[in-house]
Protein backbone atom coordinates (compact mmCIF):
# COMPACT_ATOMS: atom_id res chain seq x y z
CA UNK A 1 0.00 0.00 0.00
CA UNK A 2 2.55 2.52 1.11
CA UNK A 3 4.72 1.63 -1.77
CA UNK A 4 1.99 1.88 -4.73
CA UNK A 5 1.61 5.60 -3.27
CA UNK A 6 4.69 6.60 -3.07
CA UNK A 7 5.29 5.63 -6.72
CA UNK A 8 1.85 7.56 -7.08
CA UNK A 9 3.43 10.75 -5.89
CA UNK A 10 6.30 10.10 -8.25
CA UNK A 11 4.34 9.86 -11.03
CA UNK A 12 2.46 12.81 -10.55
CA UNK A 13 5.92 14.79 -9.41
CA UNK A 14 6.93 13.91 -12.80
CA UNK A 15 3.71 15.09 -14.88
CA UNK A 16 4.40 18.05 -12.63
CA UNK A 17 7.38 18.38 -13.83
CA UNK A 18 6.59 18.11 -17.53
CA UNK A 19 3.50 20.49 -17.24
CA UNK A 20 6.10 23.07 -15.58
CA UNK A 21 8.80 22.75 -18.56
CA UNK A 22 6.34 22.32 -21.27
CA UNK A 23 4.70 25.95 -19.82
CA UNK A 24 8.30 27.46 -19.87
CA UNK A 25 9.20 26.43 -23.76
CA UNK A 26 5.28 27.25 -24.74
CA UNK A 27 6.05 30.79 -23.01
CA UNK A 28 9.65 31.57 -23.68
CA UNK A 29 10.56 29.16 -26.89
CA UNK A 30 11.70 30.86 -29.64
CA UNK A 31 8.88 31.71 -32.02
CA UNK A 32 10.14 32.34 -35.50
CA UNK A 33 9.49 28.57 -36.53
CA UNK A 34 5.68 28.64 -35.72
CA UNK A 35 5.49 32.15 -36.95
CA UNK A 36 6.96 30.64 -40.43
CA UNK A 37 4.48 27.85 -40.66
CA UNK A 38 1.28 29.71 -39.56
CA UNK A 39 2.09 32.43 -42.20
CA UNK A 40 2.84 29.76 -44.61
CA UNK A 41 -0.56 28.01 -44.03
CA UNK A 42 -2.22 31.20 -43.95
CA UNK A 43 -0.78 32.26 -47.11
CA UNK A 44 -1.66 29.19 -48.86
CA UNK A 45 -3.78 26.65 -47.32
CA UNK A 46 -6.07 29.25 -45.71
CA UNK A 47 -7.44 30.91 -49.06
CA UNK A 48 -7.64 27.12 -50.66
CA UNK A 49 -9.63 25.53 -47.58
CA UNK A 50 -11.94 28.03 -47.64
CA UNK A 51 -12.24 28.46 -51.21
CA UNK A 52 -13.21 24.98 -51.23
CA UNK A 53 -15.32 24.00 -48.09
CA UNK A 54 -16.67 27.53 -47.39
CA UNK A 55 -16.67 29.45 -51.12
CA UNK A 56 -15.53 32.42 -53.13
CA UNK A 57 -14.81 35.21 -50.30
CA UNK A 58 -12.76 37.50 -51.48
CA UNK A 59 -12.57 40.05 -48.58
CA UNK A 60 -10.98 37.09 -46.75
CA UNK A 61 -8.99 34.88 -48.89
CA UNK A 62 -7.30 37.58 -50.87
CA UNK A 63 -6.04 39.85 -48.10
CA UNK A 64 -5.01 36.20 -46.25
CA UNK A 65 -2.45 35.88 -48.75
CA UNK A 66 -0.87 39.36 -48.01
CA UNK A 67 -1.08 38.77 -44.98
CA UNK A 68 0.92 35.68 -44.71
CA UNK A 69 3.48 36.98 -46.73
CA UNK A 70 3.83 40.04 -44.60
CA UNK A 71 4.19 37.68 -41.98
CA UNK A 72 7.30 35.76 -43.56
CA UNK A 73 8.39 39.31 -44.40
CA UNK A 74 8.69 40.11 -41.18
CA UNK A 75 10.19 37.08 -39.48
CA UNK A 76 13.09 37.54 -42.05
CA UNK A 77 13.19 41.17 -41.26
CA UNK A 78 14.09 40.15 -37.45
CA UNK A 79 12.01 43.68 -36.85
CA UNK A 80 10.24 42.84 -33.18
CA UNK A 81 7.51 45.48 -33.39
CA UNK A 82 6.49 44.38 -37.32
CA UNK A 83 6.33 41.09 -35.95
CA UNK A 84 4.06 42.00 -33.25
CA UNK A 85 1.72 43.68 -36.13
CA UNK A 86 1.90 40.84 -38.39
CA UNK A 87 1.06 37.92 -35.78
CA UNK A 88 -1.78 40.20 -34.56
CA UNK A 89 -3.13 40.25 -38.25
CA UNK A 90 -2.53 36.21 -38.62
CA UNK A 91 -4.46 36.09 -35.25
CA UNK A 92 -7.12 37.51 -36.49
CA UNK A 93 -7.37 35.32 -39.87
CA UNK A 94 -7.44 32.13 -37.78
CA UNK A 95 -9.85 33.51 -35.70
CA UNK A 96 -12.45 34.43 -38.38
CA UNK A 97 -11.33 31.21 -40.50
CA UNK A 98 -12.70 29.64 -37.20
CA UNK A 99 -15.82 31.22 -36.50
CA UNK A 100 -17.17 30.58 -40.22
CA UNK A 101 -16.53 27.04 -39.94
CA UNK A 102 -18.63 27.56 -36.86
CA UNK A 103 -20.94 29.49 -38.55
CA UNK A 104 -21.25 27.16 -41.38
CA UNK A 105 -21.34 24.35 -38.80
CA UNK A 106 -18.40 22.25 -39.82
CA UNK A 107 -17.15 21.18 -36.13
CA UNK A 108 -19.56 19.20 -35.79
CA UNK A 109 -19.21 17.28 -39.23
CA UNK A 110 -15.37 16.02 -39.00
CA UNK A 111 -13.06 16.47 -36.00
CA UNK A 112 -10.45 17.51 -38.68
CA UNK A 113 -12.04 20.69 -38.76
CA UNK A 114 -10.82 21.23 -34.84
CA UNK A 115 -7.54 22.05 -36.65
CA UNK A 116 -9.19 25.91 -37.04
CA UNK A 117 -9.51 26.23 -33.69
CA UNK A 118 -6.09 24.69 -32.88
CA UNK A 119 -4.13 27.40 -35.35
CA UNK A 120 -6.22 30.20 -33.87
CA UNK A 121 -5.07 29.12 -30.31
CA UNK A 122 -1.55 28.65 -32.31
CA UNK A 123 -1.54 31.77 -33.57
CA UNK A 124 -2.46 33.87 -30.32
CA UNK A 125 -0.09 31.82 -28.66
CA UNK A 126 2.58 32.70 -30.91
CA UNK A 127 1.38 36.57 -30.70
CA UNK A 128 1.87 36.53 -26.64
CA UNK A 129 5.22 35.29 -27.25
CA UNK A 130 6.69 37.87 -29.32
CA UNK A 131 5.05 40.65 -27.04
CA UNK A 132 6.56 39.36 -24.23
CA UNK A 133 9.80 39.37 -26.02
CA UNK A 134 8.93 42.96 -27.21
CA UNK A 135 8.37 44.00 -23.70
CA UNK A 136 11.37 42.09 -21.86
CA UNK A 137 13.57 44.07 -25.13
CA UNK A 138 11.67 47.38 -23.93
CA UNK A 139 12.40 46.94 -20.41
CA UNK A 140 16.36 45.70 -20.82
CA UNK B 1 -22.61 32.24 -47.71
CA UNK B 2 -23.53 35.59 -49.00
CA UNK B 3 -21.04 39.32 -48.85
CA UNK B 4 -23.26 40.25 -46.00
CA UNK B 5 -23.00 37.52 -43.76
CA UNK B 6 -19.58 37.20 -44.79
CA UNK B 7 -18.06 41.05 -43.93
CA UNK B 8 -20.63 41.24 -40.88
CA UNK B 9 -18.78 37.41 -39.72
CA UNK B 10 -15.54 39.28 -40.15
CA UNK B 11 -16.03 42.58 -38.37
CA UNK B 12 -17.73 40.77 -35.53
CA UNK B 13 -14.73 38.30 -35.00
CA UNK B 14 -12.03 41.27 -36.23
CA UNK B 15 -13.28 42.92 -33.26
CA UNK B 16 -13.82 40.43 -30.90
CA UNK B 17 -10.20 39.54 -31.48
CA UNK B 18 -8.71 42.89 -30.98
CA UNK B 19 -10.59 43.40 -27.49
CA UNK B 20 -9.15 39.47 -26.33
CA UNK B 21 -5.70 40.88 -27.76
CA UNK B 22 -6.36 44.30 -25.93
CA UNK B 23 -7.02 42.79 -22.85
CA UNK B 24 -4.27 40.08 -23.03
CA UNK B 25 -1.60 42.48 -23.27
CA UNK B 26 -2.76 45.16 -20.90
CA UNK B 27 -2.13 41.98 -18.94
CA UNK B 28 1.25 41.55 -19.86
CA UNK B 29 2.34 44.89 -19.23
CA UNK B 30 0.94 44.90 -16.12
CA UNK B 31 3.17 41.43 -15.60
CA UNK B 32 6.00 43.04 -16.87
CA UNK B 33 6.04 46.17 -15.21
CA UNK B 34 5.59 44.19 -11.99
CA UNK B 35 8.80 42.01 -12.75
CA UNK B 36 10.41 44.85 -13.76
CA UNK B 37 9.95 46.36 -9.91
CA UNK B 38 10.34 43.49 -8.35
CA UNK B 39 13.51 43.15 -9.95
CA UNK B 40 14.73 46.65 -9.24
CA UNK B 41 13.68 46.43 -5.61
CA UNK B 42 16.03 43.22 -5.64
CA UNK B 43 18.91 43.35 -2.67
CA UNK B 44 21.72 42.01 -5.42
CA UNK B 45 20.45 45.22 -7.38
CA UNK B 46 20.37 47.78 -4.56
CA UNK B 47 23.94 46.23 -3.30
CA UNK B 48 24.62 46.63 -7.33
CA UNK B 49 23.87 50.35 -7.37
CA UNK B 50 25.41 50.82 -4.09
CA UNK B 51 28.78 49.83 -4.98
CA UNK B 52 28.53 51.38 -8.66
CA UNK B 53 27.81 54.84 -6.46
CA UNK B 54 30.58 54.23 -4.28
CA UNK B 55 33.16 53.76 -7.03
CA UNK B 56 32.33 56.94 -9.05
CA UNK B 57 32.42 58.99 -5.46
CA UNK B 58 36.13 56.86 -4.97
CA UNK B 59 37.21 58.20 -8.85
CA UNK B 60 35.90 61.55 -8.35
CA UNK B 61 38.12 61.98 -4.87
CA UNK B 62 41.19 59.98 -6.98
CA UNK B 63 41.39 62.26 -9.13
CA UNK B 64 40.96 65.30 -6.92
CA UNK B 65 43.29 63.84 -4.38
CA UNK B 66 46.06 63.50 -7.86
CA UNK B 67 45.49 67.13 -8.73
CA UNK B 68 46.37 67.97 -4.94
CA UNK B 69 49.76 65.62 -5.46
CA UNK B 70 50.18 67.82 -8.11
CA UNK B 71 50.18 71.08 -6.86
CA UNK B 72 52.28 69.67 -3.93
CA UNK B 73 54.91 68.23 -5.84
CA UNK B 74 54.96 72.11 -7.53
CA UNK B 75 54.80 73.82 -4.26
CA UNK B 76 57.61 71.55 -2.95
CA UNK B 77 60.22 71.97 -6.20
CA UNK B 78 59.30 75.94 -6.13
CA UNK B 79 60.49 75.51 -2.18
CA UNK B 80 63.62 73.53 -2.67
CA UNK B 81 64.96 76.18 -5.23
CA UNK B 82 64.27 78.73 -3.19
CA UNK B 83 66.09 77.02 -0.60
CA UNK B 84 69.31 76.38 -2.48
CA UNK B 85 69.52 80.29 -3.73
CA UNK B 86 68.67 81.50 0.02
CA UNK B 87 71.54 78.58 1.37
CA UNK B 88 74.15 80.38 -1.58
CA UNK B 89 73.27 84.07 -0.41
CA UNK B 90 74.13 83.07 2.95
CA UNK B 91 77.02 81.21 2.21
CA UNK B 92 77.69 84.31 0.30
CA UNK B 93 76.95 87.09 3.46
CA UNK B 94 78.80 84.54 5.54
CA UNK B 95 82.33 84.92 3.60
CA UNK B 96 82.16 88.93 3.29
Amino acid sequence: MERSKSRYAEALKLVRKILTQLKEVWQYSDSQPTEITLAGALAVLFPIATYLEIGYAPIIQMPAIVAGLYQLYCVSGDCINCRVRASFITFCFYAVGAVLYLYKGYYWQGASYWGWILLTFSSFGSLKRIKKEQLHRNNG
Amino acid sequence: MDNTTQIVITAITLLGSAGIWKYAEARLRVKAELKKEEKSESDTVLYRDDLKKRVEEMDVALKEANKELLALTEKVAKLETENTFLRREIDILKSK
